[in-house]
């Protein structure tokens, strides 16, 4: 505040010094604007080649120098890559599974967090730090003893050996714990007051309340579980349950030579719906991002 | 937050959960191998078969299957994709562990599912079912035996050959229908191929490359050379030989000596050969087709070349289908029946003209369907006059680490870590610990 009302009494002592600090500031934004369009250019190249690529011939993919803008746009790529597999149904059931598991993780993680942000109960602490301990097991280590769970239960190839082992997600009830402890416990008293139940509370209050952080949980679940490769692979077996990231893979071949051009026309295909969703929960996503101050 | 208390707590039971997960791996159990293959009432079978051939190959194998269902009505086969070699390699070990396994594979390195006891023998099938063996060469019988069992049955097979860039070879001022025979001539072409274009004092047109599975092509100098690559009871790799090294230094002098092989770029060769950056590549003969497709200039295809004064040894790879044990003894003959159908002389002739892989009946060659093949597409002409030096490296249960171990070397060696006789030694030992540490059956 200083600084500011300081350079609002500079202009009538020293003039050009005010002038050159405003220099300085727009000369500073420009440079900071520069850094970011850099930063973006990054990020957006490589879906700019996935796209380019998507249109090529297939000796044009490898021409050298590369050809940035295709020749001649080959559509074929698209429709060769939706018949080479039966993507209808891969995208049916990344569909199911992706939002079935958000679906439930929002719920199981809202009540677990409900239950660790406003209940006393004993051993809430030790509780919570065995839910948090979980965190820094990597899926790698327990991938096996899951695979035999769901074996044994014989989900091999169904829904639920995709949707059921990933409901619960430690990191969703951290996350959505902090936030329902920043809410004041005030209006939990004026709403218990007035006859409202921990559940009536939690649903017409508290998660209103936490939209933010409820659409940026909800689109992590959903991205991890669309873009999730290991789990599927191995425990579908069957054409007919595999997900698209599982389908996708097998257009890769070393023994006879990818067809990239078809290839990246099935990765667009399957990276639209995440950029889609990702545009339509946007501002909540980065007001999330801002409260919890972690990095998607 | 948790006190103090509740931190030491969360530590223990971190240390807890992480010697569960990890000391305490579930042992797998011995399941019953039991395959998923059905009988209904009315005693139609239907089985499950695993392949791992993607894109164009993958179908016209799933068009034989249907020339299968179509061709009775007692068996329906259902095909699914599971991936490359190593990726439907590690699905079946899950299925076996779990018990619950297709009928029927194609798989690379079938023969080691033989140690796991969860697939039947081929040979169990072939005398009785009035197969005469003599009409399949012989390397590819060998190439599905291990420890004297004949486990699978041959089905996709390729060997290594030398791509080279026709238009390249003609602008070096080299004869594009006289590609190099030997090491030596390699050398010499891949000096007049190698070229800095732009000046700029960085080569960026190499000589020669190798695609990525370089074991497959260092083996291949091996042979050439008379090194051999494991003792016939598979106890010992023996690449620490003099012949070895030599060849290994060969490899070593292309990249470090001559300048015609870029370090360490494999995994870009066949990008870089499509190009137009590279003179000259080896890769397997199963990607005549691709190459041809996804190539702007005339690709030539020749046999590998030889080490001088000796004839080409030439280690052949592919895949070969296998039967999963099952119960019932009606869907293992069944299961059969379709192994027999897929690798009949039909089948073979339509997967050899579709895909570019070896047909494996040896009188095919002279079939007027093959030659008429040929004359439409010359370059496969180089893979099958390889099939006249093709030999099988003997299958042993090191095999994949002892691969692994030459990509090794080679890397070592082109990166100027190690000699070649440091960098074979090393390997042969790594791959000895391998095989020591493995339960003895």
């Amino acid at each position: 505040m200083s600084s500011l009302s300081g350079s609002r009494r500079l202009p009538q002592v020293f003039p050009e010094l005010a002038q050159s600090r405003r220099f300085q500031k727009r000369a500073g934004s420009v440079l900071w604007y520069l850094v970011l369009l850099a930063v973006s250019l990054t990020v957006i190249l490589p879906f700019f080649w996935m796209i380019a690529t998507s249109f090529k011939t297939p000796p044009e993919v490898f021409s050298y120098p590369p050809s940035w803008i295709p020749q001649a746009l080959q559509f074929g790529n698209y429709v060769d890559a939706w018949h080479s597999a039966p993507f209808a149904r891969y995208f049916t059931n990344s569909a199911v599974v992706a939002l079935a598991v958000t679906a439930g993780q929002l719920v199981s993680c809202c009540l677990a967090a409900f239950a660790f942000a406003r209940m006393n109960f004993k051993g809430k602490g030790f509780m919570f730090a065995l839910f948090l301990s979980t965190t820094m097991i990597s899926t790698q280590v327990t991938l096996v003893p899951s695979y035999l769970i769901v074996q044994k239960l014989d989900w091999i190839d169904t829904y639920q050996g995709l949707i059921v082992p990933f409901i619960a997600n430690a990191f969703g009830v951290f996350m959505i714990r902090q936030s329902f402890m920043t809410i004041p416990r005030d209006l939990e008293d004026a709403a218990r007051i007035d006859g409202c139940g921990r559940l009536r509370f939690l649903a017409t209050i508290i998660i209103p309340l936490s939209k933010p952080i409820l659409a940026a949980q909800g689109l992590f679940a959903f991205m991890g579980n669309w873009n999730s490769y290991l789990w599927p692979l191995i425990v579908t077996n069957r054409e007919e349950m595999r997900t698209l990231q599982i389908g996708l893979r097998y257009f890769v071949s070393q023994e006879t030579g990818t067809p990239w051009g078809i290839y990246m026309a099935a990765a667009v295909m399957v990276t639209i719906p995440v950029i889609v969703i990702y545009f339509l929960v946007q501002k909540s996503f980065v007001e999330g991002m801002a409260t919890t101050g972690l990095k998607g | 937050m948790p006190g103090k208390t509740s931190i030491s707590l969360v530590g223990l039971v971190i240390v807890l959960l992480i010697g569960a997960a990890c000391g305490g791996s579930p042992a797998v159990e011995k399941t019953e191998v039991s395959s998923s293959g059905s009988i209904d009432q009315n005693g139609k079978i239907t089985l499950e078969f695993w392949y791992s051939l993607g894109g164009d190959t993958g179908k016209v194998v799933e068009a034989l299957v249907s020339q299968f269902n179509e061709s009775q009505s007692e068996v329906t086969v259902n095909p699914t994709y599971q991936g490359e070699y190593a990726a439907i390699m590690a699905k079946i070990w899950a299925a076996i562990s779990s018990g619950k396994t297709p009928n029927v594979a194609q798989l690379g390195a079938a023969p080691l599912l033989g140690e796991t006891g969860a697939i039947v023998p081929i040979s169990d099938y072939l005398e009785p079912g009035g197969f005469d063996r003599s009409q399949v060469w012989d390397v590819f019988w060998q190439y599905n035996t291990a420890g004297g069992t004949l486990w699978s049955m041959p089905f996709n097979n390729s060997v290594p050959v030398l791509y080279y860039n026709r238009d390249l070879f003609a602008a070096a001022g080299l004869d594009p229908d006289q590609p190099p025979q030997t090491w030596d001539q390699v050398i010499e072409y891949g000096k007049q191929l190698t070229r800095d274009t732009d000046n700029n004092n960085e080569i960026d047109q190499w000589g020669i490359n190798t695609h990525e599975n370089t074991h497959w092509y260092l083996s291949t100098l091996f042979l050439g050379n008379g090194a051999q690559i494991v003792n016939p009871e598979g106890t010992e790799v023996l690449y620490d030989s003099p012949e070895a090294v030599q060849m290994l230094q060969l490899w070593s002098d292309l990249v470090n000596v001559e300048k015609i092989m870029p370090p360490n770029q494999h995994s870009e060769a066949r990008a870089d050969f499509l190009a137009g950056k590279l003179g000259m590549l080896l890769n397997s003969s199963s990607s005549i087709f691709s190459m041809e497709r996804d190539a702007s200039f005339k690709v030539g295809v020749a046999v590998i070349p030889a080490v001088a004064g000796r004839e080409p040894v030439i280690p052949i790879g592919g895949g070969s289908l296998v039967i999963l044990k099952q119960e019932d003894e009606k869907i293992q003959q069944a299961a059969w029946e379709f192994v027999r159908f897929m690798a009949s002389e039909e089948s073979a002739l339509e997967l050899a003209t579709k895909t570019g892989y070896l047909p494996i009946y040896s009188d095919l060659l002279d079939s007027p369907e093959f030659k008429a093949y040929l004359s439409e597409h010359p370059n496969v002409k180089a893979s099958t006059q390889s099939l006249d030096y093709a030999v099988s490296i003997p299958e042993f249960s090191a095999l994949g680490t002892s691969d692994s171990a030459l990509r090794g070397a080679v890397e070592q060696v082109e990166l100027g870590e190690a000699d070649p006789r440091q960098a074979l030694e090393a390997a042969k030992a790594a791959v000895q610990q391998s095989i020591q540490e493995q339960p003895q059956p």
